[in-house]
């Protein structure tokens, strides 16, 4: 791995973290879900981006992240409830993954259709585990004997999750199995000619997928201190295929954006029609103007805001700005080094 | 739009996630349902707003201090609301705040404890309401269970013998009629609990579920589920020859969208009425016509009625805690924030203009009190006077 593919990650999550213990409650919380999101989109993109499977049960993948852990926190086990969780996660995962042993496409995405579906009843009628629609009340997370009770602790474990998530998925794209993953994404009959063992291939997709998935299903139980089968509904996956297609399919910096996008999205909408006096009315709008924004994206912009991340020039960007001018001779001579300057 | 209003726009939107409003001013903020599953009963949201502004407007606000207000959506979904609850502490610096879902207030209760601040769900779910373990928060009327236990008591005072409970799969159909079921108060009204049945929360027919209430024959058939609920209950019961008259259904039943969509299936329903319904002969009213006629009213509904009683209440410990404090608004939040949730506590005989009998917080909630309403030609008719659930 590059040295700067290591650096500028630690670097901004550094940032990020400082930043966020310098936010007030509310901010350290954005921060914290936006980064609960970024890591369940990675999870949902080393699927649906890199290895081509599609899955609509990513939201019953987080769900049984948030009971594993909330089961484990509960017990006292608070230090090994998020490596817990993940492995749940990943062990229904690859439950979920078996049909893609034998279906593909639509017919795979249908089967996993079904399996949040399962999930979600599961969820309302194991009662032992998920203390059936009431819901299972979680304690706050306890790490080294310390509580962590504030929305700013949170988000810092959130953030150094995620780095640790962004460095593992960035290493795994480069190892065989994830050039392997992106040979079944476009052709699995190739991929068995190059000697790949596809159905392998698929549940190592599923495990790393639900692992992570897993993690972040823990981090929105401890942050929520309930998992609530509501809470894990068709509607959150559907969030999470958002954030993956807003943000741009394969990409791990399109994830991240995407998470962004989706979850800040009705804040800001939320704060314009605070400015305009018109925030009942927006609230309203809000769910077709985020439908509406999907559409665009699929129409105008497949690849993401990853994709209009990578066109972003710095340069560019600041000459956007530089005041139009009719006389050439005076851009030059006059504005030179005002520019200069700035830069 | 230009570039530079956008990023001027995006600039102050995240400012504004890091810089918190000052502290001395009367906030008041809630969230609702403005849009969402739940948005047909969001008068309860809109209720206590339109109160504090109606004393913005014709008394300067609280003991002459403007309140500041802020309705947020909460659109039925637990992580938005979360979100709200931490503006409303965090940013805002709200002296009270009014919550919506019974699993948000769930989820919230220790950091409501935690952070002191007092706190008016819109639930009726008993699990949030203990005022040793959960001082800060506080509800408008008697819980689901209690609710249950008046239209119990009353099927009892008119001699029936069996019951029948139906109630949605999710927390808000089965816990309340758990708690009902094994706390054995059905047996001690003398009454014989002849089945339980569950139906999907989101069901479009629920026929096969009539035929089996039916095949018990009881004299009481109590529904825990909302206005869509009953819609489709009393749809499918006047199918199987189910009369309406056993039906009796919770508060959130006073809804006029029932007689409107059933028509003549829907004459004899009853429900339970905690609050008086809008455009009742009560001096609250007036208040409310007064707002009206240079406001607009959103909902005019007995949810409305509900939402401007609690507006009454919380303004009434926010008045007695700046009386308190020499009439002036505490400087430091917390000590202000302590001294309303006290004041609330302390609330006896609060007349809220004849929405319900007279006010008492004691228990953490106003009123334990609620009457029987009938559909009767397509209009809600109280029936009896007020029981007392405990």
């Amino acid at each position: 791995m590059k040295r700067s593919n290591l650096i500028i990650p630690f670097g901004l999550a550094i940032v990020a973290m400082a930043v966020s213990l310098m936010l007030g409650r509310y901010g350290a919380y954005l921060a914290h879900v936006v980064a609960i999101a970024a890591i369940g989109a990675m999870s949902l993109n080393l699927l649906n981006g890199w290895c081509g499977q599609i899955n609509f049960a990513q939201a019953a993948l987080l769900g049984v992240g948030a009971y594993a852990a909330g089961n484990f926190g509960n017990a006292g086990w608070d230090l090994f409830s998020l490596p817990a969780a993940g492995i749940a996660s990943a062990l229904a995962a690859v439950l979920i993954g078996l049909p893609a042993l034998r279906l593909r496409g639509l017919y795979f995405a249908i089967a996993t259709l079904a399996a949040q579906f399962i999930f979600e009843y599961l969820f309302k009628f194991a009662e032992p585990i998920t203390h059936g629609v009431s819901g299972l009340l979680i304690q706050p997370m306890k790490l080294f004997g310390r509580v962590i009770d504030t929305d700013q602790g949170y988000s810092v474990l959130a953030i150094f999750l995620l780095l640790l998530t962004w460095l593992f998925m960035t290493w795994i794209r480069r190892t065989d199995l994830g050039r392997a993953f992106l040979v079944v994404r476009e052709n699995e009959v190739v991929a068995r000619g190059m000697g790949i063992n596809v159905p392998q291939t698929k549940m190592w997709a599923f495990l790393i997928s639900g692992f992570f998935a897993g993690i972040a299903g823990a981090l929105m139980g401890f942050t929520a201190r309930l998992a609530h089968p509501e809470a894990f509904g068709m509607a959150l996956s559907v969030d999470y295929i958002a954030m993956i297609i807003v943000g741009g399919l394969g990409s791990l910096t399109g994830s991240l954006l995407g998470a962004a996008f989706v979850t800040l999205l009705p804040e800001v909408i939320q704060r314009f029609g605070e400015a305009f006096h018109i925030a009942d009315q927006l609230s309203a709008l809000r769910e077709m103007a985020f439908g509406l924004l999907i559409i665009l994206f699929l129409i105008f912009e497949p690849r993401g805001l990853s994709a209009i991340f990578r066109r972003l020039d710095v340069r560019r960007l600041v000459a956007r700005f530089r005041p139009h001018s009719t006389n050439p001779v005076r851009d030059q001579t006059e504005n030179q080094p005002k520019w200069r300057s700035v830069e | 739009m230009s570039k530079l209003l956008r990023s001027a726009m995006i600039t102050a939107g995240l400012l504004s996630c890091v810089a918190p409003a000052a502290a001395a001013e009367i906030t008041f903020c809630m969230w609702g349902t403005i849009t969402g599953p739940d948005a047909l009963v969001n008068g309860m949201s809109y209720g206590p707003r339109d109160y504090m502004e109606f004393l913005n407007q014709t008394k300067g606000g609280i003991a002459g201090n403007k309140v500041k207000l802020l309705l947020l959506d909460g659109r039925y979904k637990l992580d938005e609301e979360l979100k709200h609850y931490r503006r409303c502490v965090d940013q805002e610096q709200a002296v009270v705040v009014n919550g919506w879902s019974t699993g948000s207030v769930k989820a919230l209760r220790d950091q409501i404890t935690q952070d002191q601040v007092p706190f008016m769900t819109q639930s009726y779910a008993s699990e949030v309401l203990d005022p040793v373990k959960l001082p800060y928060i506080f509800m408008a009327g008697p819980t689901y269970e209690q609710q249950m236990i008046i239209a119990l008591r009353d099927a009892a005072k008119a001699g029936g013998k069996t019951v029948v409970i139906m109630h949605g799969d999710n927390e808000y159909g089965r816990g309340p009629t758990t708690v009902v079921r094994q706390s054995g108060v059905i047996e001690k009204l003398g009454l014989t609990l002849a089945d339980t049945v569950e139906f999907p929360y989101d069901a479009q027919d629920i026929t096969a579920q009539m035929l089996r209430v039916k095949a018990r024959n009881p004299d009481l058939i109590y529904v825990q589920g909302s206005t869509p609920q009953l819609i489709v209950a009393l749809r499918d019961a006047a199918k199987v020859g189910l009369s309406a008259t056993k039906f009796v259904g919770n508060s959130y039943n006073i809804s006029p969208a029932i007689p409107e969509q059933l028509g003549a299936a829907a004459e004899g329903f009853r429900a339970i009425q905690v609050y008086s319904d809008f455009g009742s002969d009560i001096p609250a009213m007036k208040d409310i016509n007064a707002f009206k006629a240079n406001n607009k009213v959103e909902k005019e509904d007995v949810y409305y009625m509900k939402g401007w009683m609690e507006g009454v209440a919380i303004s009434k410990a926010i008045e007695a805690a700046i009386a308190k404090n020499g009439g002036k608004v505490p400087e430091d939040i917390k000590a202000f924030r302590k001294s309303v949730r006290d004041e609330l506590e302390n609330l006896r005989n609060v007349d809220d203009g004849g929405i319900t009998p007279p006010l008492n917080y004691a228990g953490h909630q106003g009123t334990t009190q609620a009457r029987l309403a009938v559909i009767k030609s397509g209009k809600y008719v109280p029936v009896g006077d007020w029981i007392d659930a405990q």
